[in-house]
């Protein structure tokens, strides 16, 4: 399973829930994969991804919010992992699209390729319900679980590496704006 | 067991009386309808939060590991609708740099920095002083708008103008506090 598919699978299983996606290859496949007004695509901040989620997650407790993170990204910001077990909110799912390489870069590999394991990670930090999901099939089985038990989740989803079609609007206002708008802020 | 979301137990200055600076700071925050509060810990910030917790239940606090970190969840915060404020020490603004350069600027996301300054007059760290003096000029790098308590009664009209800023302009704005007013010297040299 390429990330893209990956990521398309994401977005037909949550059409209509608040997706946040890390920069680089991540955020251009969820463009890719069907762009609206709920997908948040950071052009920067590497890391910040599954704080950014947290952080709407914690204000909007009735939504169900989603991040899209890179293997590369979320390691670094490891610390991330322990302040979303110790907030712990049910309404947070993070997707780690783990393909091994920071892919946006040129490939260079990732700890994760020599055995870093993100799951294990996110559960020695306190977060319960983890998975590590292979294939499409594994994919499917892990979303279906993330739909059924409360928060918050970290699924890491091993994916390869396929080269983006498309990239997200550059204009970042514009992004965050039709995001609150959709969201019904201001 | 303590709430996670309003998660500081009583601290060093639980029972004393909280300093005039940071009852004032606090008030400023809830009055600027800041019910959301990231924070690492610093000495005193402690203070601050003490009086959050004591005077302000209405505003939630809740810990990061790293002020990078605080200000992720600070701006997911804002996409929600909330007006997220970020307690760091001075060392701290340099673990945020590329936060604010790459997400909070370029997107147009507020926020309010509370600043506690180490490095200023009063230290005797050699390690707080580069970075404590670093950060004015970081913050004028980014064009943020800082402005530092001289005196405790000022804290809450100083907070409460910095977020009208922040939030009615999307933008971003510090409030600096000096240690000669949270730390104040009292003669001998450390
Ligand atoms: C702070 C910072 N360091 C480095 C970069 C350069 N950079 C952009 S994307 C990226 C790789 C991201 O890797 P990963 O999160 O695994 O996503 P992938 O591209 O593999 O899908 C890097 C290193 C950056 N933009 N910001
Ligand atoms: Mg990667």
């Amino acid at each position: 399973m390429t990330r893209f598919e990956a990521v398309r699978l994401i977005r037909e299983w949550a059409p209509d829930d608040p997706v946040v996606a890390s920069l680089g290859h991540p955020a251009y496949d969820l463009f890719a994969s069907g762009d609206r007004d709920l997908n948040f695509y950071t052009w920067g901040s590497m890391g910040l991804t599954s704080s950014i989620a947290l952080g709407l997650a914690l204000a909007r407790p009735a939504l169900a919010v989603h991040a899209l993170d890179g293997d590369g990204s979320l390691l670094m910001n490891l610390g991330a992992l322990a302040t979303i077990g110790n907030l712990a909110p049910a309404n947070l799912a993070v997707f780690v699209l783990d393909n091994g390489v920071y892919g946006t870069t040129g490939g260079q590999p990732t700890p994760t390729s020599r055995g870093a394991d993100l799951e294990a990670a996110a559960r020695a930090m306190g977060i319960a319900r983890t998975a590590t999901a292979r294939g499409e099939n594994g994919l499917r089985q892990a979303l279906a679980a993330v739909r059924e038990a409360p928060g918050p989740w970290v699924v890491v989803v091993k994916v390869e590496e396929s080269a983006p079609t498309a990239r997200p609007p550059l204009d970042c206002v514009f992004i965050k704006q039709r995001f609150m708008a959709a969201l019904g802020q201001e | 067991m303590t709430d996670p979301q309003r998660d500081h137990p009583p601290g060093p200055s639980a029972g004393s009386a909280v300093p005039s600076w940071a009852a004032g700071v606090a008030a400023g925050l809830a009055a600027a309808g800041c019910h959301d509060v990231l924070y690492v810990p610093d000495n005193p910030l402690s203070h601050i939060l003490e009086a959050l917790r004591r005077d302000h239940p209405g505003v939630r606090t809740r810990l990061a590991t790293r002020e990078e970190e605080a200000m992720g969840i600070a701006a997911g915060l804002h996409l929600g609708g909330a007006r997220p404020a970020v307690l760091m020490q001075s060392s701290g603004l340099g673990n945020t740099l590329n936060a604010i350069g790459s997400l909070l600027v370029p997107y147009q996301i507020p926020l309010l920095m509370v600043i506690s300054m180490r490095g200023d007059a009063g230290e005797w760290n050699a390690a707080q002083v580069p970075m404590g003096r670093a950060v004015v000029p970081v913050l004028d790098a980014f064009g943020i708008e800082h402005l530092a308590v001289e005196r405790g009664e000022e804290a809450e009209g100083t907070v409460l103008a910095l977020a009208h800023l922040a939030f009615g302009t999307r933008t971003q704005a510090a409030c600096l506090l000096p240690r000669r007013l949270t730390v104040p010297v009292r003669g001998g040299v450390a």
